[in-house]
């Protein structure tokens, strides 16, 4: 229930594309005789419509053992808002028969993580709903347990990759997406009956995506990514072979990393080496690949400048930012958050790499890039971005409230902290063999009454503060971002 | 050196527990090298320890000479600042004390004075000899060129004491300057002093009939020595030492008095590091209202003191005694708290209706030197227009204009940035760790201090109030 404000407004862009595919849903179950949901179904969100393909396959189980209720229930549930309980309920008088049905599909269908989400809502309410109550939706999934048997190996892995931040990264988590579905694409059969592009979207990458949104929600690049694939795959016409399909669609993917990563990374690089001038330095913040392959080309050009790379508590990515900068010879500087007033007085020039350009021109970036380009705005220093189109979106935000992902609070107190909080815990209250580890620190502080750590991943800088948005189609002020994403996308 | 038993670490405990076993030099050794080892770190700790020595200094003090006590005392003051000249506090102390010392022996001189009030014909004399000395003790470091136009600081008496050093140096100059005409007298004053506000602020100490205005030199060479026989100079100094130090210890508790007038129900307040005089206020604040806490965690080096001060109230960090700095914390007062990094300050700026900074010095321009972070905490608030408000005691508060902000910005152990263990990334990258960040006035809209809220632009005024121009530069 809580689920459907934070799934549904992360899986925005993707619900289009899923669209076409239920359109053509009815005629395929036209000899089911279930016309009915397809005019009901559009206004959905693509968790409701989750919840609804399940109610779906449930009815066509129903509708097989008996004869023709389901489509009268299905009817009466997308205005209902797709809530399973209620959902439930509704069936319970008028069809006995299908009640049994959902509780039986529970264990196979990706519903066990969902029943211990709701769970910990009931819990986490408390103490989070202050400011990102609304984002506090799943507790993200560590291990490959909750996964349905769909899902591929590949993606599992990457899934696992995703939660530990061992993949991070706006562009890095795209592009290890789409290789990963090119793993899904080759060992991917189209069972009998139906075709490659009715099939593959709906019913076989839907639990890929899924399964890799429930590790950590989808980046802004994945959904677009996401959309032009499936995009792609409706295209596909259905009289092609599926040998041919497949091929097609690996080559499209291949070719879709290239133009849009691979190639526009070196556009931007190439014009982002002309704005450093010798004497520069350069200041960024967190890690950005973008930002390191500019830095290291205007090194290998010769230019004489140095970095100062700004990091912050907990993932401290620039960390290995600054380390390969200098291990290639560049003068790097290393502050943490809090000196960036100091960091920034130093600067010339800020490079800053993005999550997603949003289209009122704001930057959604790691949280701290809109403290750095306040504090460089306010000292006159340019503050330029560097991103490719495809991490740029037709959404707007206002504030870094509304749309966010939360990280687990645990992630953000180090070892040694924990340590060092070890010997104020008050040992009285449970048993001494088991709270004197870090372990027992943490839940100290968890059930710590009114006290709530908080963590979030990104925030939102004002446009106000960025100079300039260099792209592979050129260098814009951040009020072109809208133009460009339109420009993106027809081609 | 004495040092106390070798369980308790030094610091500020034991500095003082040995202080009363200790003579004096040896006891000022000690807290320099402590200083120096920064053993006693942070504002409040300096400022108690440098009273307790300062008390000790004037009780050991002998002879009955102001003049060599104020020199005595601004010799042990310099040596401690010189130790560590970024306490600032320590500076401030010394100053207060100093002004302590000209305070008392002014108000028996006024006693003295009235007493031989045919001095009068004198006056002109006088205006003319002091004038050109008092620009020279005026610093002009100074912002306080105006506020010192006040009557009592014009009371010209204590150049014997306090600026015997300058006198010394330069009699030459004042005594052709007596010797010459006046005119050339007041034109001189007249460009020394081109800034004065107002003209009515300089006449009105010569014009004014106050006798301490009025004094000859025969009368200030008199005073050097006339305290041997009229009164006890130094236990009134040492009673002045002993109201510092009550000040110090009340005036958390003072600045929490004011804490309803400016906390209303359900309101989110945004501070940082695990300060004892915001956390007492939050705490007064919050025996009567409900609101919500936003604490920064001010990560690489006051974050596991805040992570312990939100959990415990306890204060780990410090070396300070556990006798003073252990509260009831926040959150069982019925505050909720939410710890954020320092990252999220601009995410969560937008919610939030007050920052309530701490600070390790105010300066004269009203500009603070806080914990790393404040600046970017100031500006996050200035883009969204949200109050920030600056809890510090008056002790903190400094007579040092910052001409280079630089300059007063301590950097700490980078091992706190990136560990050791990470000794390839140590080797290739330079790893800077400021430990303050230089506030600009512009950034404050309020400074909440034990004598009420001011602007940061009266704050000059404050300033005016508690130290005495001659001791701005020590």
């Amino acid at each position: 229930m809580s689920d459907a404000p934070g799934g549904g407004a992360v899986q925005a862009p993707a619900t289009p594309p899923t669209q076409p595919s239920n359109d053509q849903n009815p005629q395929s179950n036209a000899k089911k005789s279930k016309p009915a949901p397809a005019e009901g179904e559009k206004k959905l969100s693509a968790a409701e419509l989750k919840k609804q393909k399940q109610a779906e396959k449930q009815a066509r189980r129903a509708a097989a053992k008996t004869s023709s209720d389901a489509p009268a229930i299905q009817k009466e549930n997308p205005p209902k808002g797709g809530q399973k309980q209620q959902k439930d309920s509704k069936q319970a008088p008028k069809d006995d028969k299908s009640r049994p049905l959902p509780i039986r599909r529970r264990p196979s269908q990706s519903n066990v993580p969902t029943a211990k989400e709701v769970k910990k809502d009931k819990k986490d309410t408390r103490p989070t709903d202050l400011f990102f109550g609304h984002l506090y939706t799943q507790p993200r999934l560590h291990s490959t347990a909750g996964a349905t048997k769909d899902v591929h190996p590949a993606i599992l892995a990457l899934g696992l990759q995703y939660s530990s931040y061992v993949i991070c990264g706006s562009t890095a988590r795209m592009v290890a997406m789409l290789l990963a579905f090119k793993a899904v694409i080759e060992s991917y059969q189209t069972p009998v009956g139906t075709s490659l592009a009715r099939h593959l979207t709906s019913h076989h990458l839907s639990p890929q995506i899924d399964y890799l949104r429930s590790c950590r929600s989808l980046s802004i690049s994945m959904g677009n990514a996401i959309r032009w694939l499936k995009d792609l795959i409706i295209k596909i016409d259905p009289s092609t072979p599926e040998a041919e399909a497949k091929r097609d669609l690996l080559y499209e993917i291949d070719n879709f990393i290239r133009e849009r990563v691979t190639m526009a990374d070196q556009l931007i690089a190439e014009t982002a080496v002309k704005k450093i001038e010798p004497g520069d330095v350069i200041l960024t913040y967190a890690s950005s690949s973008i930002v390191e392959q500019s830095l290291l080309r205007a090194h290998q050009n010769g230019v004489d400048f140095s970095v100062i790379v700004v990091d912050s508590k907990p993932l401290f990515e620039g960390k290995r930012l600054a380390r390969n900068l200098a291990k290639h010879g560049l003068r790097v500087r290393y502050f943490l958050i809090s000196g960036s007033a100091h960091a920034v007085k130093d600067a010339t020039k800020v490079f800053l790499g993005a999550h997603a350009m949003m289209s009122n021109g704001r930057l959604y970036s790691r949280v701290g890039t809109a403290l750095v380009s306040m504090l460089a705005s306010s000292m006159s220093i340019p503050v330029i971005v560097l991103c490719e189109s495809v991490k740029f979106t037709e959404r707007v935000a206002l504030d870094s409230i509304v749309t966010n992902e939360v990280a687990p609070a645990d992630e953000l107190l180090s070892e040694p902290e924990r340590q060092a909080l070890l010997p104020l815990k008050p040992k009285s209250e449970e048993g001494e063999e088991e709270g004197q580890d870090t372990k027992g620190v943490m839940k100290w502080i968890e059930s710590a009454e009114n006290l709530q750590i908080l963590q979030v991943l990104y925030d939102v800088t004002p446009a106000e503060y960025i100079n300039m948005v260099i792209t592979e189609y050129g260098s814009l002020p951040p009020s072109s971002v809208p133009v460009v994403h339109r420009l993106s996308t027809n081609t | 050196m004495a040092q106390s038993s070798g369980a308790v670490a030094p610091g500020l405990s034991s500095f003082l527990a040995s202080l009363k076993t200790t003579p004096v030099e040896p006891s000022i050794e000690h807290l320099i090298s402590l200083l120096k080892r920064r053993q006693i770190r942070n504002s409040r700790p300096c400022a108690v320890a440098t009273t307790a020595l300062l008390l000790r200094v004037v009780g050991e003090f002998k002879g009955k000479n102001s003049a060599k006590l104020v020199d005595r005392i601004r010799q042990v003051g310099k040596r401690l600042t010189s130790a560590q000249p970024r306490e600032v506090v320590v500076g401030n102390i010394v100053r207060r004390v100093l002004g302590l010392v000209r305070e008392v022996v002014e108000e028996n001189l006024d006693v003295d004075t009235t007493a031989t009030s045919d001095v009068g014909q004198n006056a002109p004399h006088s205006d003319a000899l002091h004038r050109p000395s008092l620009h020279s003790s005026i610093s002009t470091f100074s912002p306080l060129k105006h506020a010192a136009a006040e009557p009592h600081e014009i009371a010209s008496f204590p150049e014997e004491m306090s600026d015997s050093g300058e006198l010394v140096k330069r009699p030459p100059l004042l005594s052709s300057h007596t010797s010459a005409a006046p005119m050339v007298n007041s034109l001189f004053g007249l460009f020394s002093q081109p800034d004065t506000p107002s003209t009515s602020n300089t006449p009105t100490g010569h014009q004014s009939p106050d006798s301490k205005a009025m004094l000859t030199s025969v009368n200030l060479e008199r005073l050097a020595d006339f305290s041997s026989s009229k009164f006890d100079m130094k236990a009134e100094v040492m009673d002045g030492i002993r109201e510092l130090q009550d000040e110090l210890d009340q005036s958390d508790d003072l600045m929490a008095a004011y804490a309803l007038d400016h906390i209303h129900a359900n309101e989110i307040v945004l501070t940082h590091t695990a300060s004892t005089s915001v956390q007492k206020f939050l705490l007064a604040a919050a025996r009567k209202r409900k609101f919500t806490v936003v604490h920064v965690e001010t990560h690489p080096h006051d974050h596991h003191a805040t992570h312990s001060a939100l959990l415990t109230g306890k204060k780990r960090d410090g070396h300070e005694g556990e006798d003073e700095d252990a509260w009831k914390p926040l959150r069982l007062a019925g505050v909720r708290v939410v710890m954020i990094p320092d990252s999220h300050v601009f995410a969560i700026m937008s919610q939030v209706n007050k920052v309530i900074l701490a600070t390790h010095t105010v300066l004269a321009n009203g500009a603070l030197v806080a914990a790393s972070g404040a600046r970017m905490i100031a500006s996050a608030a200035k883009a969204h227009r949200t109050p920030v408000v600056v809890v510090s005691g008056v002790y903190k508060l400094s007579p040092v204009y910052p001409f280079n902000t630089e300059e007063l910005i301590e950097c700490g152990d980078a091992g706190t940035v990136v560990p050791y263990e990470d000794g390839d990334f140590v080797d290739l990258v330079d790893v800077e760790n400021p430990l303050y960040d230089y506030v600009p006035a512009d950034l404050v809209d309020l400074y909440i201090t034990n004598i009420g809220g001011h602007a940061p632009s009266y704050l000059y005024r404050i300033v005016a109030d508690h130290y005495r121009t001659e001791d701005i530069t020590l």
